[in-house]
């Protein structure tokens, strides 16, 4: 207790520098700036912004990613709440009830609600993080190869498992980032592989590239076939504060949905998406009036809102414990530490304490920067939901651009990010879903690695996954997991097939 | 309009969800080209692994989902494919490609501004004034950003202002 508590001064210490604190004021700033924009989220946000941290120390560029990560979530919250459009994933379920309730004139208490619920779930999440961050670092010294490969075999089990649509097709997504995680060097012997002599891709594809191409460019291409129909709230925004009625309502929604969204982040593959389905439907089956939901019941906000946002914090706890990126965001935050020559893993603790501590108290910060931001900025976030969509994507495709080139200075990224906008459009034209993709361009060279190390320590026996004990439960869980899953699938479908004609 | 492509999946009535149907194609055929693209590099050795064992089990499991997926296409009713659009997408591709081309040799303020009017031609909602002003606009504001507020070590203009050496450097790669 008394260590967690002198870690954390350590954290505040660094993040309460005024050079840092601007970062995260900033970071928060112009990721919601970024994220309030229709059909940008996190991902995309991330990837766009993450040029602008290059010339920062790592501890700086990581508080403000962190910063733009959560401004981002905000702004897809506000998104949702004001037109519908729900500007990632994860505040999909926002849509349901804060629309409704934007609609009924209280987009205010809506916003506001979204932002008090998400810095609950973000104060609780943060000693979460604080308070497992130790533990969980020991246990990653208990982690051999074996153990490392079986625990990301896991996590890409759960992204498939909660991948929309296809199983299948979700694993196929996995096995084609995998595959592309392959061209570059060899870790061991450094021959070049898949690499057809080409200098830019010796040192492998870029995962901006990857990301900011499926993602970014295939979105922007995806929104244009759409013609412009928003149903942006021109009431105005008056009695921005929720009602007292209006906070007992929420009070408990705000507290089930932390602990819900906090549980869900941890676990590998889930993260946000899925904390916010989760809370919102729970809300539901508690309530004593269900169908209130869907018709601007404030809970229906809360909930989801508050699990979201623990769920975002909690799924730094696997990245900076055992360095395996739970998720296709953290993926990018794997990707930013690279860059910065930051190696995520237990030794950050152990070895880079202030960068450690300082990130985890600006998570804090970054949440109570939302909450002082946001609520009297509402009114330029709705202006800025009015600028036509015609106007926004050259904006967002030259910032992309000059940022895929700015990382390496090469053209080529720019080619090959515009080639991945095709593949990105081409996949979600035919139903695959490019997340488990990134998590597996990211985690592939990890595994592979891994894998070959375990497969020498073992003599080339296989079994050694599934004897080791760590390991083999480790494996059983992700087994149990697909078969769960894969079941009642096969089931519809083969009953499908019987009663087709 | 998202069922635009189902003409073509009646036609050739045995294929049943075409989503999933040439999906799974188009992954054989990148598991394929993975395993034309690494076969000379060496596999096992003994009991450790070469550089080429990792990709071409990787390209193997997928070729397989791959065929999975391609022969529930043939089993399961899915939807068609949705129309694709090719302005958009076409644009987008022509701007990121002029600025790629662009920014090395003429420098950011002229490879930027073409790359916008390029973008512009991906809706159809674009009007040229319009589109010139906006362009200049966020010129100004990425060569504020970039180079000077962000301190990147971009190129604002060219080398030279020959006519001449512009078309050279235009055509000399690398």
């Amino acid at each position: 207790m008394i260590d967690l508590l002198h870690n954390l001064v350590l954290g505040f210490s660094v993040s309460l520098s005024p050079m840092n604190l601007f970062l995260c004021l900033v970071g928060a700033l112009v990721g919601t700036l970024i994220g309030v924009l229709p059909g940008v989220g996190p991902l995309a946000t991330i990837a766009m912004l993450l040029p602008i941290t290059f010339g920062l120390p790592p501890v700086g560029a990581l508080i403000m990613l962190a910063g733009i990560y959560y401004g981002a979530q905000y702004g897809g919250s506000t998104t949702s709440i004001l037109i519908n459009i729900p500007g990632e994933s994860s505040s999909v379920v926002t849509t349901l009830d804060g629309h409704q309730m934007a609609r009924q004139g209280r987009a205010g208490p809506a916003l506001s609600i979204a932002a008090i619920g998400s810095f609950f779930a973000g104060c609780v999440s943060t000693v979460l993080v604080a308070a497992l961050g130790a533990p969980l670092t020991s246990i990653a010294l208990l982690f051999g190869p074996a153990e490392y490969f079986s625990l990301m075999v896991l996590g890409l089990c759960f992204a498939v498992v909660l991948a929309r649509g296809s199983i299948l097709k979700a694993l196929a997504m996995v096995m084609m980032g995998l595959l592309m995680s392959m061209v570059g060097s060899d870790i061991e012997t450094g021959q070049s592989r898949m690499a057809f002599d080409i200098p830019e891709l010796s040192d492998g594809i870029g995962f901006v590239v990857v990301a900011m191409g499926v993602f970014g460019f295939a979105e922007i291409m995806r929104n244009l076939e759409q013609t412009e129909s928003r149903d942006v709230i021109k009431a105005k925004l008056t009695g921005l504060m929720p009602t007292w009625p209006d906070l007992k309502a929420a009070a408990g929604a705000i507290g089930r949905g932390t602990v819900l969204g906090a549980i869900l982040g941890i676990l590998p593959g889930g993260g946000a998406v899925i904390a916010a389905f989760a809370a919102y439907t729970f809300e539901k089956k508690m309530a004593r009036d269900p169908s209130r939901f869907g018709r601007g019941a404030i809970e229906g906000v809360a909930a989801p809102e508050s699990a979201n946002n623990a769920a975002a914090q909690t799924s730094f706890i696997p990245l900076l414990t055992l360095g395996i990126p739970p998720n296709a965001v953290m993926a990018l935050m794997v990707g930013a530490m690279t860059i910065h020559g930051i190696v995520p893993g237990p030794q950050v603790m152990t070895k880079q304490p202030d960068l450690f501590w300082g990130m985890i108290t600006s998570m804090w910060l970054g949440n109570l920067m939302l909450v002082v931001i946001n609520l009297p900025l509402v009114g330029v976030w709705v202006k800025l939901l009015q600028v036509p969509y015609r106007l926004l994507f050259p904006a967002i495709l030259i910032f992309c651009s000059i940022g895929v080139y700015s990382i390496n200075n090469a053209p080529f990224d720019c080619v090959l990010t515009a080639v991945f906008g095709l593949v990105g459009y081409w996949l979600v034209k035919h139903d695959f879903e490019p997340a488990p993709m990134l998590l597996g361009f990211v985690l592939g060279p990890l595994m592979e690695e891994n894998l070959r190390r375990a497969m020498l320590i073992a003599r080339g026996d296989p079994s050694t996954f599934i004897t080791r004990p760590i390991s083999g439960s480790l494996i059983g869980i992700a087994v149990l997991l697909l078969i769960v899953a894969v079941l009642p699938m096969i089931r519809a479908k083969r009953d499908e097939v019987f009663v087709e004609e | 309009m998202s069922e635009s492509g189902g003409g073509a999946s009646e036609r050739a009535s045995f294929i049943r969800a075409p989503r999933d149907f040439w999906g799974g194609l188009a992954l054989i055929a990148l598991a394929l080209f993975a395993l034309w693209a690494s076969r000379d590099l060496p596999g096992m050795r003994g009991f450790a692994f070469g550089p080429g064992t990792a990709p071409r089990m990787f390209a193997v499991v997928l070729g397989v989902l791959g065929l999975t997926v391609s022969i529930t296409g043939l089993t399961t009713k899915g939807p068609g494919i949705e129309r694709f659009y090719f302005r958009g997408p076409f644009f987008i591709t022509l701007s990121v490609g002029l600025f790629a081309w662009m920014v090395r040799p003429l420098g950011l303020v002229i490879a930027s501004f073409l790359s916008i009017l390029a973008a512009a031609g991906a809706t159809p909602d674009a009007r040229l004034i319009e589109t010139l002003i906006w362009g200049a606009l966020l010129t100004a504001f990425c060569c504020l950003l970039f180079p000077v507020a962000l301190n990147l070590p971009l190129q604002l203009w060219p080398n030279s202002w020959e006519p001449a050496a512009i078309l050279k450097s235009l055509f000399e790669f690398r």
